[in-house]
């Protein structure tokens, strides 16, 4: 099993009255003003179960004792298991498994500024990402959210599709004009299980598809990721306290309808919270308040028993740089320490909008970095080392020719693979490198050397075949226009498709 | 006579309290005072906001405070006006909204805003507006621009059809169009035919100017 352990005892940001505070707050919220579900079907069985619900309003309200019932019945972790049973994770306890962060587009890597994603790049971006040890499994995107050639209501299903032809991690999908049909279809013909999505819009609000995608995925037996996405300031109120509640209630409103659609269903709730940046409008991803914020959710879900995933650690810099640094470092530092189940961390470069493999390559190093800090200090008579202090002495005694150093300090030491660690000669004398041409010597090595385990000659038909059905599907709805058939079916002549 | 009342209207919306700016209005109303110039005052202070926001010495939360505080003003003071038969000068009309599907007000208000600030009579038709609803705004205020926003890739297309309902209604020709939010860029703007593009609030009122042929 991957993912990172945490040995230590999970840092505590609320005191025990505070989180009883924000669990009454939330309990208020879900009964008083209760919560938005555009979905007669989702309406009718909360109805059954207990809730009061408005339907002309599409409104819902949660009694405490169901809310109770169902955070009881949501398992407090679960497998999630990967194409390679190697790969395959367990999600939830006191593990942390990280994932790519993608980007809507990638980045010309010598300027640092945004263009589409070829299709290469896109099989490139996952082969990579597949070669890091520290990308546990992978989030939606490819890790890019388009494609080039590929029409937009395709790229969601083209994206799983490579993810399974170049990875054997376990892999996550969202929901687009019913893409998780198709996604489904997918796993279910390779014979793969995916972790499916269901977003809310808030404040409060759960749209019909959002809903769709929660019935498909439970129905399915699969795991659902309920994510949340309030804006601080904007879509939630501003103080850390009050979008805690708030987004709590969201959460849980849709934790509590995947247990009554199929009990026991497997849920990673997701906590994806961020400020407004009261200058521009955009969500201000860097900020330190969310390290808080995701400190107080999972503290608060721990006290649950439901696995949660933190707010995706996207930097507000433009490349990797002194700020893009800080802002992801204090990111997966605290997730890893105030005890997230999740993080997608690898790759993004500058919000959602771009990613890189060589921002991932710098991630790995980083992820490394907070796996050692949580395995924490191992304390025992071998490793207190007093006999050996005792034979070793004062000077001219040292420690480097003994046998406990050989063994020990590897296991001590994390060593990352694109920093720089040289000597003030050697770096001049090599050309003053950074960490940046590190990553960039070893994005080439990965590109040169690793081979991500294919699929089967049946499993790749299959996915062939599933991609075909959406296509005609989506032709069929007239989300395909025939011009953009025309050159999706032309890249699809390429000698080396799928890959390029 | 009755000046104190239109200082307080300003005062209202400079400290963004909602009930204060109606009040004001439906006193202006009911003291038969001259609506465009109430009008005016609330257009000077939504402007100082907006000045002060450009400065970098006030925030988002102070210029959609102080719309808001306008919003509330406006409609007694626009039915007002009509009801005296009076004509309101600005420098166009302009009807702005986010498209059907889509949900996001933040960049939409601050665009509407700075555009009021800027001089132009605007109408905000909200959020997830139609192409119907769009064909109506527009006809209905005789707007010289629509001004579009989408936030999200799968709702930029949207843009589109908004402008292709105008041309099937004939009127694509007598108004600009300019577009705007986090799923646009200039190439999308061009290939969907609008007029305009900018990707900053301020940017979208210099646009909004070099549309009508006016100087800054």
């Amino acid at each position: 099993m991957k993912g990172f352990t945490r040995k230590l005892k999970p840092l505590e940001v609320l005191a025990e009255e505070e989180i009883e505070a924000i669990h009454r707050g939330t309990l208020e919220v879900l009964w008083v003003t209760g919560v938005r579900m555009e979905h007669k079907r989702a309406l009718q069985l909360l109805e059954k179960n207990g809730c009061k619900v408005d339907y002309d309003e599409m409104r819902v309200r949660f009694p405490q004792g169901l809310v109770e019932e169902c955070l009881r019945k949501a398992p407090s972790n679960f497998h999630a298991p990967a194409r390679d049973p190697k790969n395959s994770l367990m999600i939830g306890g006191n593990t942390l498994c990280l994932a790519v962060a993608p980007g809507q587009q990638t980045v010309d890597p010598d300027t640092w500024e945004p263009r589409p994603a070829t299709r290469k790049e896109n099989y490139d971006g996952v082969s990579i990402l597949d070669a890091l040890p520290t990308v546990h499994f992978f989030s939606p995107y490819t890790p890019y959210f388009g494609f080039e050639h590929v029409p937009p209501c395709m790229a969601m299903l083209e994206s799983l599709a490579a993810r399974i032809r170049n990875s054997t991690k376990f892999q996550c999908v969202g929901f687009s004009n019913d893409s998780e049909i198709f996604a489904i279809k997918m796993a279910q013909a390779v014979g793969i299980e995916i972790l499916g999505t269901c977003a809310i819009a808030p404040p409060l609000s759960y749209y019909k598809d959002a809903v769709e995608s929660a019935f498909r995925f439970a129905e399915a037996g699969l795991p659902l990721r309920i994510i949340g996405g309030q804006v601080m300031g904007g879509t939630a109120p501003a103080t850390i306290a009050g979008a805690v509640v708030i987004n709590n209630a969201e959460v849980i409103a849709g934790l509590v309808l995947a247990q009554l659609i199929k009990p026991g269903t497997r849920v990673l709730v997701k906590d994806f919270s961020a400020s407004v940046n009261m200058r521009s409008g955009a969500p201000a991803f860097g900020g330190i308040e969310i390290c808080m914020h995701n400190a107080a959710s999972n503290q608060i879900f721990q006290r649950y028993g439901v696995p949660l995933d933190d707010t995706t650690a996207y930097p507000n810099a433009k490349m990797p740089d002194y700020q893009s640094s800080y802002e992801k470092a204090f990111r997966v530092l605290v997730a890893g320490l105030s005890g997230a189940n999740t993080l997608l961390y690898h790759g993004s470069v500058h919000g959602e909008l771009t990613h890189h493999p060589i921002q991932a390559i710098l991630d790995d190093d980083s992820a490394g970095m907070v796996g050692r800090f949580m395995e924490g200090i191992a304390v025992d008579d071998e490793t207190l080392a007093v006999d050996l202090i005792h034979e070793v002495g004062p000077i001219p005694g040292h420690f480097l020719d003994k046998a406990h150093t050989r063994k020990w300090w590897k296991l001590e030491q994390f060593l990352p693979k694109a920093a720089d660690r040289l000597t003030y000669p050697e770096w001049m004398s090599t050309g003053k490198k950074t960490c940046l041409e590190y990553a960039r010597e070893r994005m080439d090595e990965i590109l040169a050397s690793h081979r991500p385990t294919p699929l089967t000659s049946n499993q790749e038909k299959e996915v062939e075949r599933v991609l075909e059905e959406a296509r005609k599907y989506y032709k069929e709805k007239d989300l395909i226009t025939e011009e953009e058939m025309t050159v999706y079916r032309k890249a699809m002549q390429s000698p080396n498709y799928p890959y390029e | 006579m009755g000046t104190e009342v239109l200082e307080e209207l300003s005062k209202a919306i400079t400290i963004y309290d909602r009930g204060e700016t109606e009040r004001c209005a439906r006193e202006l109303v009911q003291r038969k005072m001259d609506p465009l110039k109430a009008l005016d005052v609330m257009t000077e202070a939504i402007r100082q906001v907006g000045d002060g926001f450009g400065r970098g010495e006030l925030w988002l939360p102070d210029l959609v405070g102080a719309a808001a505080a306008m919003e509330a003003a406006t409609p007694i003071i626009e039915e007002e006006i009509k009801r005296v038969g009076a004509t309101r000068e600005s420098l166009g009309s302009i009807v702005i909204g986010t498209v059907f599907g889509d949900i996001h007000t933040i960049g939409k208000t601050m665009v509407a805003t700075l555009l009021t600030a800027g001089g132009f009579a605007v109408v905000d038709l909200g959020i997830n507006v139609t192409a119907e609803s769009f064909l109506e705004g527009i006809t209905e205020h005789h707007a010289d621009i629509l001004a579009m926003s989408a936030l999200m890739t799968t709702t930029a297309p949207e843009q589109r059809k908004v402008i292709e309902t105008l041309e099937r209604e004939g009127l694509r020709d007598k108004i600009k169009i300019m577009v705007g939010g986090g799923a646009i860029t200039e190439e999308f703007a061009k290939s969907i035919g609008a007029d305009g593009y900018d990707p900053t609030a301020p940017g979208a009122v210099a646009l909004a100017m070099r549309l009508m042929g006016k100087k800054q």
